[in-house]
């Protein structure tokens, strides 16, 4: 089952480098939200029960429903749809993706951590590779802060990955994360997007020298 | 003491948006100034006590406390006159913000732990992004939007670099990783997890420390944000940046990784002093130019900690002296602009005629920061050269004073046209503003402490420095 999701959560990376509308990425960002929840309701074994309700407002909560619905809200505030101006055709995006899937799993051999599952390690970090890409080769903001979530489901897997259970200092730092996540979209919907229709990273040019 | 502290910064920082009459929030800020000094006292008398399990007054800790509520007190002053002149509708935001981004400085500074350190810098992004909007342009949108999103992505770096120091010692709980524990256990760790670690939270530092290679945000920052916030964030903040990454790395000095985190040091300070020099000899914004600067001489630190020998003490002298000189110039900043009504390097000029004491600020100021003797960054910088002779690395040394010639020359002949030269570009019919000569007293004696530090060293910043840097190498 563990396998299973992990699978899944990799087929869902790949979508987001092939993937031309907004919209999807939203639906994406639920689909790992779920899948996410899985993963921590297998693999936490030592948690309390206020822990695992923590982590399913979080999964099920925030990162399934509340982020999706306000990506939907900035995509119908702004009216762009499509992912359309890249810093690199669809098929290099594709390309990097899985170079960043080959590098993950090469990498996570090399690790050879005694503690973790290297399936899970190459995942975690294959999540945190499209997070990067999906910053560095698109030039829409909002397709940089679906990078940022992307990131932050990496650093949610990663700790999974490590740690057998949830020891409150991490619960504190995914709610700090949590507030950043919420924060970011706030200031995309009420401000960049009001300022910034097209929502292009190359109008953010105004601060220089 | 460390929980009352925290209970009472929350409190006022709630009474601030809570109350927001411009008196109170003047009281309430005065007040929370005065819980900061009360604080700084007690722990540089309690040194090497511990608090709440994850607060230690250590050495660091206590010197950039100490270092904190001196550019604090001076920030929540000039942040008084910076409201004098503006409507007073975001005044409790402002302070607020302001409070709350201290006393998670003050945290930072003060955690033993991992873990605690990334909460408290985390909560330093969310407080200073409402400080880098609070003048609601586009520019300090873009800044903001910025300063979020690429601190938060390094931050979130900085985690998995955490994650993987847990790997890398065998399981150990993350509740428990304070750098004590890190620095006992690094030495048997498997090297290439530390690296991958060391690196990640290297590049997730680097966004508060403002160096190479995320370096862009910072500055940004700084030349957006309000002058007495853009003092606090070039010294403060960078400190904070700073002392995070510096503590990761006495941690694991101990281990075999301790020549190769050297390597990374120099390089990553050479391409910022790099960066730094080919940027200040186009900057246009004197702040601008201010905050590459602090590019520059946190490059220098870096490269001062890489070079091991007396390299560490004179990296932590650096600092010390560019928190006092630095801010000292980004709070004259906010008298040239209300002065000369822009920020514009070539819209300004005859900056001494208008505001003479203002003028001898930063003339001494940038005396100080461009490490003319007797300033006391003269001797941080001379001891790093020493050390770079001594250890014959010529090519590191050439290098960087190379690189200095290009950021001594364009920052002077910036601020010497401001100075003295008239404007290249001509405005539109404008009346200067005025400034009382009584707002540069405390900058004249942070300035007077950098020059004093050339010549006498008092014996407990000798002892904090040699404390903080004690230990490195195992």
């Amino acid at each position: 089952m563990l396998n299973l999701f992990i699978t899944l959560f990799a087929i869902t990376l790949f979508y987001f480098s092939i993937s031309e509308r907004f919209r999807t990425y939203s639906v994406l960002i639920a689909v790992q939200g779920i899948l996410l929840f899985g993963l921590a309701f297998l693999e936490l074994k030592q948690v309390n029960i206020a822990n695992f309700i923590f982590i399913a407002a979080e999964t099920l909560v925030f990162k399934t429903f509340v982020v999706p619905v306000l990506l939907y809200r900035i995509i119908s505030r702004t009216g762009v749809y499509k992912v359309h101006t890249r810093a690199f055709p669809s098929f290099y995006i594709l390309i990097f993706t899985m170079v960043g899937l080959l590098v993950s799993i090469i990498l996570s051999n090399v690790l050879h951590a005694p503690n973790v599952d290297s399936v899970y390690l190459a995942i975690a970090l294959f999540t945190l590779f499209t997070g990067v890409i999906l910053i560095v080769t698109h030039k829409r903001i909002f397709s940089h802060m679906v990078g940022f979530l992307v990131i932050e489901n990496a650093v949610f897997m990663f700790s999974l990955a490590v740690g057998s259970e949830m020891p409150i200092l991490i619960n504190v730092a995914i709610l700090l994360d949590i507030f950043v996540s919420v924060l970011i979209i706030g200031v995309m919907i009420n401000r960049v997007g009001e300022h910034y229709s097209d929502l292009e990273s190359e109008n953010l040019t105004r601060l220089k020298h | 003491m460390i929980l009352i502290y925290f209970i009472s910064a929350l409190l006022i920082s709630v009474a601030i948006v809570v109350l927001r009459k411009r008196g109170i929030v003047r009281v309430l800020a005065s007040l929370f100034i005065l819980l900061q000094v009360l604080l700084t006292v007690y722990a540089f008398s309690h040194r090497g006590e511990t608090d709440l399990k994850y607060f230690t007054y250590d050495h660091l800790g206590v010197l950039f406390l100490l270092l904190l509520t001196a550019v604090g007190t001076l920030s929540v002053y000039h942040g008084f006159i910076y409201f004098r002149y503006r409507e007073a509708g975001r005044f409790c935001y402002y302070h607020a913000a302001l409070v709350g981004l201290i006393a998670s400085i003050s945290g930072a500074y003060l955690a033993n732990d991992v873990t605690v350190v990334w909460i408290l810098v985390e909560a330093t992004t969310l407080t200073a992004s409402v400080l880098i909007y609070h003048e609601k342009t586009r520019t300090a949108l873009e800044a903001t939007w910025k300063y979020l999103f690429l601190c938060s992505t390094g931050i979130a770096f900085a985690y998995m670099g955490i994650l993987f120091l847990s790997l890398s010692l065998k399981g150990s709980d993350l509740h428990g990783l304070s750098f004590g524990t890190l620095a006992t256990l690094a030495s048997s760790a498997n090297p290439l997890y530390l690296k991958i670690a060391f690196i990640f939270v290297f590049i997730g530092y680097s966004t508060k420390m403002e160096l190479f290679p995320m370096h862009t945000v910072g500055i940004d920052a700084n030349s957006v944000a309000p002058s007495p916030i853009g003092a606090l964030f070039s010294s403060a903040l960078v400190n904070l940046g700073f002392l995070s990454i510096f503590r990761m790395y006495k941690a694991l000095s101990g281990s075999p990784i301790y020549e190769w985190m050297n390597h990374i040091l120099i390089l990553s300070g050479l391409l910022s002093i790099l960066v730094a020099g080919g940027y200040m000899l186009k900057a246009k914004y004197p702040k601008r130019m201010l905050a590459y600067s602090s590019l520059e001489m946190m490059g220098l630190v870096a490269i001062g900690i890489g070079i091991g020998g007396v390299g560490p003490y004179a990296a932590l002298l650096l600092v010390v002296v560019h928190t006092l000189v630095k801010s000292s110039l980004f709070f004259q900043m906010g008298q040239v602009n209300r002065v000369l009504k822009t920020l514009k390097l070539d819209e300004s000029g005859r900056y001494m005629n208008l505001n003479p004491a203002g003028a001898l600020v930063l003339l001494l100021g940038m005396s100080a920061i461009l490490a003319v003797p007797p300033s006391g960054l003269f001797v941080g910088e001379y001891l790093i050269f020493k050390q770079m002779v001594a250890s014959q690395q010529w090519l590191i040394l050439a290098l960087v004073m190379i690189l200095l010639c290009c950021v001594i020359y364009g920052m002077a002949t910036r601020v010497l046209h401001l100075l003295f030269s008239g404007p290249y570009v001509q405005r539109d019919e404008w009346i200067p503003g005025r400034v009382r000569w009584t707002e540069n007293i405390g900058q004249m004696i942070f300035l007077a402490l950098a020059f004093l530090i050339c010549f006498y060293q008092p014996p407990f910043l000798v002892e904090l420095i040699r404390g903080g840097i004690a230990g490195i190498g195992g």
